[in-house]
């Protein structure tokens, strides 16, 4: 599998990523990786009618994601993958998914977690992982679309 | 740089470039021209050449109007007519700005009529109908 972009994104397939990502990384397929996700059938089939035309996309739980990227099948494949959460990309990163940077474009706020940056809303468990992470030399770089100025999340978690 | 001029009635290209800038983000040659109860197409017209005399034009100009023969699109008319790097596509929603803030963004360098072929591909391809009646498992889709 060739990972052009992995993306964390609460929203998963919304505006940004189908109009501006997608064209961007000019992706093949999109594939949300989580686990709640994949367990919901109604907001499973429902991602996948809004791909963007040209593009496939597929809701997956993170042990199938991390046996679909060992599957020869779709070494050459473009895929841009989207999380809800860290702890997701730690679990496939864990698995021996070679994930090189990860963008983080948007986690909603709610009971429980602090604000970091105005898209960006983190709890104690997506501290830990974004920690974990960074300690393996991932790069975590928040930017809501691919103008925008990279900042890095490491800096404003302080 | 190609130059994007959205001319509606009332505020609804001002609220449309904002809009567009919270899916792209900032835009920069970009510009709302709006015509509101009172002002004619004159000061319509005026309102174009003021924003274009400030913009960058070496790419072109494209007018996005929102009703074919409208006033923004007359006004749009006669300064189409005597420059053949201009041009006007009416029917202007969001995913035909996204569209054309995508284009500004790559270096193709479209000649001005293939960016209007874009911009209404791109007003078409946006418009879809979703129903329940629809869904059906694609298994060339699944992984």
């Amino acid at each position: 599998m060739n990972i052009v972009l992995a993306r964390i994104d609460d929203r998963l397939i919304h505006g940004q990523v189908a109009t501006v990502w997608a064209k961007r990384t000019e992706c093949e397929r999109i594939i949300v990786c989580d686990d709640d996700v994949a367990a919901d059938s109604i907001r499973a089939t429902l991602l996948k009618q809004v791909a963007p035309p040209g593009v496939k996309s597929s809701v997956v739980d993170i042990e199938k994601a991390i046996r679909v990227y060992n599957n020869p099948k779709y070494e050459a494949v473009k895929c841009l993958l989207l999380f809800t959460n860290p702890t997701s990309v730690l679990q496939m990163v864990e698995g021996g998914v070679d994930i090189k940077t990860i963008n983080i474009g948007g986690m909603s706020f709610k009971e429980g977690k602090r604000q970091i940056t105005g898209a960006v809303s983190v709890n104690d468990q997506d501290v830990e992982s974004f920690k974990k992470l960074n300690e393996k030399g991932i790069e975590l770089e928040i930017r809501k679309v691919d103008t925008d100025k990279k900042v890095m999340l490491m800096d404003v978690l302080k | 740089m190609l130059a994007i001029l959205v001319g509606t009635h009332g505020n609804f290209a001002t609220e449309l470039v904002k809009t567009c800038e919270m899916i792209c983000g900032a835009t920069t040659n970009v510009r709302a021209i709006t015509l509101v109860p009172g002002e004619s197409p004159d000061d319509v017209v005026k309102k174009y050449e003021t924003a274009i005399a400030e913009m960058d034009t070496e790419e072109g100009v494209i007018f996005l109007n929102d009703l074919f023969g409208g006033s923004p699109y007359n006004a749009a008319c006669r300064l189409v007519i005597n420059n053949e790097k201009y041009g006007i596509v009416t029917g202007v929603s969001l995913p035909m700005l996204i569209e054309l803030v995508g284009i500004q963004l790559t270096d193709e360098h479209l000649d001005i009529k293939e960016v209007m072929d874009k911009a209404v591909e791109a007003g078409k391809a946006g418009a879809q109908t979703f129903h329940a009646s629809a869904i059906k498992e694609d298994e060339e889709d699944d992984l």
